[in-house]
């Protein structure tokens, strides 16, 4: 009786689901998938605030050569089988195209559910090399990839003349894939690599690890990982006393690093990554920025929203140069037509695999004062 | 040596913050027979609410950082015992007659319940209590540098235990506790109003909670609002190598899960550490099936 | 005492409903919805299979996401590495799950209530780390593992979410059955004498271990072939997906539906997979508190907890027919 009921319940759901619509001049449909809750909810959030906030100035303007965006929200949870039913739920909601995700596990685990419904797929955070290497027609990305990143850190680590490493990833598809590149550049004796090894994300106290390198004596820490625990090795690194130098990859770009290790115990740390939210130059990238800080009171966190924002740019303006807004069409134009765009964080264009072509990896180092400073 | 002294230190210092989680988990399972899987996530309340007094108040800067410490850690306190009590009347007590495992599921509900609404309340964004927030010396021991306020935080916890342990052994309340954690309907022909014991109990372990919560915050700085799971697993795991519903016991095991977690990571792997935790875990229980000290009453299933 | 006409009549309604169920597809439910049905599937199995041990046996095991994890990654490896099909697949990834279980329980079959409770929890981390150390090289660490084929049944490839649907709940009706069965058996019957009294169980001679273990295992090897399952449909896996939590959330779904009765299980699998949906659907007019889904679901699991302790549907108890001479 009451499975029946359930069961009924469930069903009348089902039904009232939106199907998809599809008229000329018609609104369009763009999903952004972003983990809204769970342990990547911060990054998750502004990725959909920067989509909202681009849609409704774009939509005010008249929209994309005459069609409104509508912008339908998938949370991922930042977890593959959350995911998997998010992309469902997006795919039902008739959309387009879709902006995201931040993890490049989560986004795997979307793709061929967009790949088989002909929805165009443009990945933000999700740097993973395999993903493009599958030769899905419908996915792009507008961030780099971790072999760039790799190149680019094990070029800076030379040219810095560091000569014996400590490598310290944290088993996350994203830092593993990236210290195996980093060590694989290694490989010629350019660089010692004394240690290779994981901690575990989400630990409080990394002293016991720290002490373990140090007696290794590195003359550099690389962490591969992601900003939190960069921030905890960094702050518990000097109560150590121990003033080895530290370089770390594009996850550790965000403003809550030196609020976490503390301005004193950031102070020299260096990271590869894109160009930060607040180092964006252009009239474009500066007045949204601004925009952006009126409406939240913060700038985004990290690029990885930013790079959101791009990738919505492109849609917006692949839109509004082809006939019908399917996957197919908009892939079309992005892989073909899309030449000398600018997007906030620089140029745009895409190689026939999805990738972003061009160079976007510069070096950063944290100053005295707490400012990450581009160091040229 | 130096580095075994060093990684000792390491040890004792994380297994301290275990000990201070594990007493709530197993007070609670004392006198109830209930594992409080909430208990995490008051610890993170703990957390968040130390932010807001120490820091978004900015206590330390109006009335001096000694006061302002001292306010702050009893305002946490109290503050997560109100709360623990909430969460007893809310989503225990009504279940007090029921089967335990029924209790386990609410347990759980408070916990998601408790997770969400502090990532609503605080953000989700994890914060940071900020690195100069308190003066920071370092003290030599054994010729390694040893942050002091690493050294303040293990005492403190240990000082705590030693509190409790005294309070539950030595004063009247204690007796109670202790009578009603062995045999609640004779405890009631004695006279003792049991679901006032519990009612303690359940602000005790709270308070205690959320101290350790304080503590994490203060000396690691970064916050988040799932903090709680971690810590929460990995008490619990101290608690049971102890043998639950044991005070000593929860101690020994924090202190113990701290140093096998040390010296796992320092001499064999950084990456399985928390593998050979679990492993040491199972090995215990396979050799003593009811904890290094079990408790004194036989469970009644 | 109900008359016998209306337990006809409940039995007529189930099935109506579940005949209803099987069209589902067929009045054009979205594939979202599809999909969430399909989830609610899975882990319907997986809960079934708990509640031989947790339900019937009476043992606090909270780290069935450990034997989901050796069944799923059987599969993968033996599809990717060895080129097996699913369904060739499918038997072999029940049998290492269930070796695994044996192996892993024969030493804390022993072990208490909370303890028991403890280890297997610690079982399952300890699996979730090896995968992600990636251990033999086979797991692929973080990554897991990609391109795992589709099943593939009388020729037909199953692909999208409806044939999934058909699939899966074919398999948690054959589930149903079987344990049925089983449940009704001798072998039910002592897991029950277990769980209610242990040392009386073993006075008339039930050998208390071995049908802790036999529990362990057929709970194992059944959470193995949906592991199986479960690789086939999201065609990548990765050691995220096999946490602790996921035990947990299969834990709530056997306590809360009614441990001992497979209806509860069934409607235990429905609320705590599809609740959490049904919010995000319900909230999405409210943009602020779409946030706070989880926060309803938390609040939920006690207040259903609270009004129904023994679950929503707590088992009845076994009742035999006398035989007429002693019935009057």
């Amino acid at each position: 009786m009451r499975i029946t009921a359930v069961l009924g319940m469930i069903l009348g759901l089902g039904l009232a689901v939106p199907q998809c619509f599809a008229a000329d001049r018609a609104p369009v449909r763009i999903g952004v998938m972003a983990p809204v809750t769970g342990e990547w909810a911060s990054e998750g959030q502004d990725m959909v605030n920067v989509v909202r906030l681009l849609a409704e100035e774009l939509n005010k303007n008249g929209g994309a050569g005459g069609r409104l965006i509508e912008i339908e929200v998938g949370d991922d949870g930042g977890d593959p089988k959350t995911a998997a039913l998010a992309a469902q739920r997006l795919v039902s909601a008739g959309v387009a195209a879709v902006i995201g995700t931040y993890g490049s596990a989560v986004t795997e685990a979307s793709q061929d559910i967009y790949a088989d419904d002909d929805v165009l797929q443009i990945g933000t955070g999700s740097t993973s090399i395999r993903l493009t290497e599958k030769g899905l027609p419908l996915f792009f990305r507008t961030c780099p990839r971790d072999d760039d990143q790799g190149r680019v850190m094990a070029r800076h680590i030379k040219a810095l003349g560091f000569k014996k490493a400590a490598l310290v990833h944290d088993n996350s598809s994203y830092a593993r894939g990236l210290a195996e590149e980093v060590r694989a550049l290694f490989d010629d004796q350019s660089v010692a690599v004394v240690f290779y090894d994981a901690i575990t994300p989400g630990d409080r106290d990394y002293s016991t690890t720290l002490t373990k390198i140090k007696t290794l004596n590195p003359d550099l820490i690389i962490f591969t990982g992601y900003y939190p625990e960069a921030a905890m090795l960094l702050r518990q690194k000097k109560e150590m006393a121990w003033e080895v130098p530290m370089i770390g990859g594009d996850a550790t770009n965000n403003l809550a690093l030196v609020d976490i290790a503390g301005r004193e115990s950031a102070k020299g740390y260096y990271f590869i990554s894109p160009p930060g939210p607040s180092d964006l130059t252009g009239e474009m990238s500066e007045a949204f920025m601004a925009e952006y800080q009126a409406r939240f009171k913060t700038l985004p966190s990290s690029v990885w929203a930013v790079m959101a924002g791009d990738a919505f740019k492109v849609l917006a303006l692949a839109i509004e140069n082809v006939d019908q807004p399917t996957g197919a069409n908009l892939a079309r134009y992005l892989h073909n037509d899309l030449k000398d765009f600018v997007g906030f964080t620089g140029p745009i264009a895409f190689n026939e695999k999805g990738d972003r072509e061009g160079d976007v990896y510069r070096l950063y180092q944290v100053d005295a004062e707490g400012r990450f400073v581009l160091i040229p | 040596m130096e580095v075994f002294i060093q990684q000792l230190t390491n040890g004792l210092a994380v297994g301290g913050i275990y000990a201070l989680i594990a007493l709530g988990y197993t007070m609670v399972y004392g006198v109830l027979k209930l594992i409080n899987f909430a208990h995490g996530d008051l610890f993170t309340l703990g957390a968040y609410l130390g932010f807001t007094i120490l820091v978004s108040f900015g206590l330390g800067g109006r009335i001096g950082v000694g006061p302002a410490v001292a306010l702050g850690v009893m305002l946490v306190m109290g503050l997560s015992a109100l709360a623990g009590h909430i969460m007893e009347r809310a989503a225990y007590r009504p279940l007090r007659k029921s089967g335990r495992l029924s209790a386990v599921v609410s347990a759980l509900g408070v916990s998601i319940f408790l997770q969400n609404a502090i990532m609503l309340v605080w953000g989700a964004k994890g914060l940071a209590y900020p690195a100069d927030l308190l003066p920071r010396f370092v003290i030599p021991i054994a010729g390694q540098p040893v942050p002091l306020l690493r050294l303040v935080v293990f005492l403190t916890s240990i000082l705590v235990m030693v509190g409790l342990y005294a309070f539950i052994n030595r004063s009247r309340v204690g007796m109670a506790i202790r009578a009603s954690a062995i045999d609640q309907g004779a405890a009631k022909l004695m006279g003792i109003d049991v679901r006032q014991v519990i009612a303690l109990v359940f602000m005790i372990g709270p308070a205690l909670g959320g101290l350790a919560g304080l503590m994490v915050g203060v000396s690691y700085g970064q916050i988040t609002f799932f903090m709680g799971q971690l810590y929460g697993l990995k008490a619990f795991t101290a608690a049971i190598i102890g043998g639950i519903g044991n005070i000593p016991g929860a101690m020994i095991g924090g202190l113990l899960l701290g140093l096998v977690e040390a010296f796992g990571a320092a001499y064999v792997s950084v990456a399985w550490k928390d593998a050979i935790t679990f492993f040491v875990l199972i090995l215990i229980l396979v050799v003593r099936p009811t904890g290094l000290l079990p408790e004194r009453v036989a469970e009644k299933l | 005492m109900k008359k016998p006409g209306a337990g006809r009549m409940v039995q007529g309604l189930q099935i109506v409903g579940a005949v209803l169920f099987f069209g589902i597809p067929l009045f054009g439910v979205g594939p979202y919805w599809l999909g969430v049905l399909n989830q609610v599937g899975l882990y319907a199995v997986l809960a079934l299979s708990l509640n031989i041990i947790l339900g019937h046996a009476g043992m606090f095991h909270m780290g069935h996401a450990a034997f989901f994890a050796v069944g799923a990654y059987s599969t993968a490896i033996l599809n990717t590495v060895c080129g097996w099909s699913i369904l060739g697949a499918l038997p072999a990834a029940g049998l290492a799950a269930g070796l695994f279980a044996l192996l892993v329980a024969a030493p804390i079959i022993h072990l208490r209530g909370d303890y028991l409770l403890m280890v297997t929890i610690g079982i399952v981390e300890i699996v979730r780390i090896a995968l992600v150390n990636d251990i033999f090289g086979l797991t692929g660490g973080a990554n897991g593992i990609v391109g795992i084929a589709r099943p593939v049944i009388f020729g037909l490839r199953i692909t999208r979410p409806h044939q999934f649907f058909y699939l899966i709940w074919a398999f948690v009706a054959l589930t149903m059955l079987l344990f049925h069965w089983l449940e009704n058996s001798r072998f039910g019957r002592a897991l029950n004498f277990i769980r209610e009294d242990p040392v009386a169980a073993e006075g008339v001679g039930v050998n208390s271990s071995r049908y802790k273990l036999m529990a362990f295992c057929i709970g194992a090897v059944w959470a193995g072939f949906t592991g199986a399952l479960y690789a086939s449909q999201m065609r990548t896996i990765s050691p995220g997906s096999f946490n602790f939590w996921e035990s947990v959330v299969l834990f709530m779904i056997v306590i809360l539906g009614g441990s001992g009765n497979q209806k509860g299980v069934l409607l235990g699998a429905f609320l705590v997979m599809g609740l959490p949906e049904l919010f995000r659907g319900l909230l999405d007019r409210f943009p602020g508190l779409q946030d706070a889904r989880l926060l309803f679901f938390g609040a939920a699991l006690v207040l259903m907890m609270i009004f129904r302790p023994q679950g929503l549907l707590p088992p009845k108890g076994r009742r035999y027919r006398l035989p007429p001479e002693v019935a009057r």
